[in-house]
């Protein structure tokens, strides 16, 4: 008798709780929304405090899982419905190619499956049909600094490692109106008329771990000018540092593609902000900003680096350190003040803020500004919350049943928290919490199976 | 092996803006055992691994080089995609061109390729001198050890236990719930904290599958993962129930598969704070002893005189933050707990005042930026930003010299008591215990973890895991995510039958060996010895960490490793010399 777990969400987060349970002998089904794993660490450059490239160490992990005998990933799909209770004799109405076992789950699972309109075992990642695809389109992985085709991979280490028709970018399917990329594919894996398909699976735990986004409430973080090409959130500049992204890794400009002399970082944009925009500290930009302010110097040598802060919240291990680094060997300019301010001038863009220390105005003029935008729960996660029955806080983070002793524990048992979609934290920070959450499944396993065996020896 | 195979990453532009990929492969590709020479984009994804995976099939390989990152990063995955093939996993060696060439030589690409050319000619020398190993199989003793009894040790022992797997929980003190159990409350749960730490307590002491070890320590660890044999000095309580000061002191050697370390912190010697009269004033306390005395029946009271404190002043990073006299990193949990105590005291003493001086405040996690700005509004907590300079005796009061950095105007307080967040700092058997473990610290003592993102809660030591504060400051949520962490860690170890080891260890010809023991003064891990009847050296292939010194302090060239043999490294040699010849 095998017992299966349920993870939902495959960033880094979502893979290490899989992975471990996964390790531990169970099988899991891995439900990610995006047509590949690996969430938004698969688009950083590099992580503080050590500047490991992100790639580099995320992707023996995107592979194992892509390739582990355990772990069954469902890409572009997300769970609708989740019945708990289902017996241990009930019989299931499982989609066959997903039933492994007769065996009911604690939880029956409705996912939904959105099609990819390219059959994933046929499909070589040869990449002919983006070659003919006439329709461009911004890449979201890039965050739409570069360009895609309608039918494309979201990167070149993507796993599953599998094209993607954008039905909303696509000249139309129904009726058919190009069909290019459907002809040039040698393996025929082009199917433009796969439909939405829902599977049911039957699971005896559950780990959530939807992660975050970045707040968008442009009004209230970006001063309004988020829509300039040079003003940019930490993750579009994450992908103009990254060696993969848009540029190889040249750090440029996007108005004009020039070399930026002087960058402003501004912090808390949308957090701590209980007025206008969010309460809460986001956590992870002190360093984050830290790390770009050091890699902005390790490519502009004769650049310089202005941030913008409140209190400089490193706290984690090597992270003073690391900020120190930032401010005393790349000469990092660390202002304590909030920025009134921003607005284009001349090719450049204005920065007015205040510094608190030594109660002056100031005024940049910087070549460009990265917003260190707060951290919000994914978009989904209060309607999943409503499907699982777990609670969400006011701003649609996770609760645990006691933030402090049972704090992966979401309080209905057989369903656990890991990540950044109970608040924002960091990797290191996320990873462990996944592991603890995997540790919980696997105790409420043993659990289960006492649970059963007394049944079965009351029938007996 | 007769019939090899080359794959030339591109890893982006990370190779391939500086090394001429393609010529690598044809050149590469002139050697008389490559039968198959390509390059790729990222060799390590998907479509990358299938090409490798059809060459071997296709090609009939029976020898693999990968040239791409350093074989820290990715020689686990194309030794998985070679065995996915059928080929054995240990013909299938990486050729770093990286981290060890492109990366290092991007002002030099026409070199860089002349360098990869030949680095990749080396790893065939090698490949094709491989030998098909399988990997050694070893028992496993499904049984934890937990050292340390605190919040961390307590929710790793559980999780374990409650897994099915005995544990046995080893604690310094007489008593379970480490500093927690000091605690007047916490910031989450200022009033309950205290009953569920019983309830935790409790429920370790009662599992029947947790002996706990009180007044104990661990004073030898032999062995290795799956297979330590430990030692363990204390008061055993069996299957407890019994007080411990009743329990017999006893010194027992017993086996266990995984450890997790959990000694947490201890607090930072008030006497290192001479300007602010520590251990010299009586009302300058530090946060633990505040707790304590937060936690007194009779309400609060000051240490000198037994009067109720009015103006209380709170000093962070007293000893953090500050790499010229004290310790250079934030000790992350004081900005919370100041802000706590603070409340605490104001609930205690409603018309009293609190001044806290800080740095930043770093009140980072759920609702605690929230928390701290309830502790300024609601309860009137008056946060300083600055330094404080001095902290001296006049006459019964203790005056506290500072800085307000927002206004730039000193600033004193006549205090009535002082509360000190001094730094977490290891745990002071911390250092011991890692020479006995042979795990690492990092230069300010706490343990290190394997990786500082993706490995968090293991040591660089398999079988060794790490939970809470050992590992470095951290808040009680933290704690117990990642005490469960490391309790995931020995789960997934027990839930084998048997342990796998890599099989590429060294090993001895015994008719060269003298048996002069050179190498096993030479090895650093104890991986040998010398065998008491046949007096040739042993290895402990479970032991033996490929490090190679035994390979070079033979004086007989006895001791060799799997697939790193002499003829191996003398071929690769001869590649770089130029004397290979390459004709067969």
């Amino acid at each position: 008798m095998n017992y299966r777990a349920l993870v939902i969400g495959a960033g880094i987060g979502g893979m290490q709780a899989a992975l471990d349970i996964a390790d531990s002998g169970y099988e899991v089904f891995l439900v990610e929304k995006d047509p590949s794993i690996g969430g938004h660490m698969a688009q950083l450059s590099e992580t503080f405090p050590t500047l490991d490239c992100s790639q580099c160490i995320l992707t023996p992990r995107t592979v194992e899982v892509g390739q582990h005998p355990n772990i069954r990933l469902l890409t572009l799909s997300e769970v609708v419905a989740v019945e708990s209770g289902a017996r241990p004799e009930s019989e299931g109405t499982l989609t066959p190619a997903l039933s492994q076992g007769e065996r009911g789950g604690h939880f029956r699972v409705r996912i939904l499956r959105h099609p990819r309109y390219v059959v994933e075992e046929k499909c070589t990642a040869c990449g002919d049909c983006a070659k003919v695809c006439p329709v461009v389109v911004p890449n979201e992985f890039d965050r739409g600094l570069a360009a895609r085709r309608a039918i494309y991979i979201p990167h070149p280490q993507a796993v599953p490692a599998v094209y993607r028709l954008d039905p909303n970018a696509c000249l139309g399917l129904f009726p058919l109106a190009c069909g290019k990329c459907g002809e040039a594919c040698e393996r025929q894996a082009i199917d433009y008329d796969m439909a939405p398909e829902t599977v049911e699976v039957d699971v005896d735990a559950i780990v959530v771990a939807t992660g975050y986004e970045l707040y968008q409430e442009e009004a209230v973080m970006a001063y309004a000018y988020m829509d300039h090409p040079d003003v940019m959130d930490g993750l579009e500049f994450e992908r103009l540092l990254s060696a993969s992204g848009p540029t190889g890794g040249k750090l440029v400009r996007p108005s004009d593609g020039k070399v930026p002399k002087e960058v402003v970082f501004i912090q808390c944009a949308g957090s701590r902000n209980p007025e206008h925009g969010l309460p809460y500290c986001s956590k992870i930009c002190c360093m984050y900003t830290a790390k770009h302010a050091i890699l902005y110097k390790h490519r502009v040598h004769d650049g310089q680096v202005y941030v913008f802060y409140i209190d400089i919240r490193a706290g984690g291990k090597g992270y003073e350190e690391f900020v120190t680094r930032a401010m005393e060997e790349d000469d990092t300019v660390y202002i304590r003040g909030r920025v009134s301010k921003v607005f284009p001038r001349d090719g450049k863009v204005v920065v007015w803020g205040v510094d608190t220390l030594t109660e002056r105005k100031v005024e940049i003029a910087a070549d460009m500004v990265v917003v260190a935008a707060a951290i919000v729960p994914s978009a989904r996660s209060r309607r999943l919350a409503e499907v699982l029955g777990i609670g969400v806080d006011e701003f649609g983070f996770y609760t645990a049943s006691d933030a402090e002793m049972t704090p992966v524990e979401s309080g209905v048992p057989g369903v656990f928290l890991a990540g950044a979609g109970l608040g924002p934290q960091d990797i290191p920070e996320t990873v462990a919490q996944a592991s603890g959450a995997a540790a919980k499944v696997l105790v409420f396993f043993e659990a289960e199976k006492a649970k059963r065996r007394k049944d079965t020896d009351r029938q007996d | 092996m007769s019939r090899i195979g080359v794959f030339i990453c591109h890893c982006g532009i990370n190779i391939a803006s500086t090394v001429d990929v393609e010529r690598v492969a044809e050149e590469v590709g002139q050697h008389p055992e490559v039968v198959y020479a390509t390059d790729y984009k990222y060799m390590c994804s998907n479509p990358g691994q299938q090409l490798v995976k059809d060459a071997i099939v296709e090609q009939d390989l029976d020898g693999v080089v990968v040239a791409a990152c350093s074989p820290l990063m990715h020689e686990k995955t194309f030794r998985r995609t070679a065995a996915a093939a059928g080929l054995n996993p240990y013909c299938c060696e990486m050729a770093n061109i990286r981290e060890q060439c492109s990366w290092v030589h991007q002002r030099e690409p026409a070199r860089a390729t002349e360098k990869a050319i030949e680095v990749v000619q080396t790893v065939v020398e090698r490949v094709s001198r491989d030998e098909e190993l399988e990997p050694f199989r070893l028992p496993l003793t499904k049984r934890a050890l937990v050292i340390g009894g605190g919040i961390a040790g307590m929710e790793a022992a559980l999780d374990v236990a409650n897994a099915g797997f005995p544990v046995v929980l080893v604690e310094r003190e007489a008593h379970l719930g480490g500093k927690m159990a000091r605690l007047s409350g916490t910031y989450l749960n200022l009033r309950a904290a205290p009953d569920l730490l019983e309830r935790k307590v409790e429920q370790v002491l009662k599992h029947p599958n947790v002996e706990v070890w009180t007044e104990a320590q661990v004073i030898g660890v032999e062995g290795y993962v799956g297979n330590f044999e430990v030692e363990v000095s204390g008061k055993v309580s069996g299957f407890k129930l019994g007080e411990p000061e009743t329990l017999k002191p006893e010194t027992m050697t017993f086996g266990v598969g995984a450890i997790v370390v959990a000694t947490g912190w201890d607090p930072y010697a008030l006497e290192r704070l001479p300007e602010y009269g520590g251990g010299e004033i009586p009302d300058v306390v530090d946060g633990l002893t505040f707790e304590g005395m937060l936690r007194e029946e009779g309400g609060l009271r000051r240490p000198s005189d037994g009067r109720v404190p009015r103006e209380v002043v709170f000093v962070q990073c007293a000893g953090s933050r500050d790499p010229e006299r004290g310790v250079p990193y934030c000790s992350k949990v004081c900005c919370m707990v100041v802000a706590k105590q603070a409340i605490s005291f104001k609930e205690r003493v409603p018309e009293g005042q609190a001044y806290v001086f800080y740095i930043d405040i770093r009140s980072a996690g759920k609702g605690y930026d929230e928390y701290v700005q309830r502790a300024m509004e609601e309860h009137d907590i008056l946060y300083l930003r600055g330094k404080v300079s001095k902290i001296f005796r006049d006459g019964d009061r203790t005056l506290v010299w500072g800085a307000d950095t927002l206004s730039s105007r000193p600033v004193e307080v006549a205090a009535d008591l002082v509360v000190l967040a001094t730094p977490m700092t290891p745990s002071r058997q911390a250092l011991d215990l890692a020479q006995t473990l042979r795990v690492g610290v990092d230069q300010n003592g706490f343990f290190s973890e394997a990786h500082p993102k993706l490995r968090p809660v293991e040591s660089l030591t398999a079988g060794v895991f790490l939970a809470g504060a050992a590992q470095g400051p951290k808040d009680i949520p933290e704690t117990v995510s990642q005490a469960s962490g490391a309790a995931a860690k020995c789960l997934q170890l027990f839930s084998q039958d048997e342990m796998t080891q890599e099989p590429t260890v060294a090993y001895v010809v015994e008719e060269l060996c003298s048996g002069c023991s050179v190498c096993v003064e030479a090895c650093p891990y104890d991986a040998r010895a010398i065998h008491p009847v046949r007096g040739v050296a042993t290895v402990n292939a479970a032991l033996c960490q490929n490090c190679g010194a035994c390979v070079v302090a033979c004086p007989n060239k006895a001791s060799r490793i799997y697939n790193w043999t002499p003829e191996q490294i003398l071929a690769m040699a001869d590649v770089i010399v130029g004397t290979c010849r390459r004709v067969r």
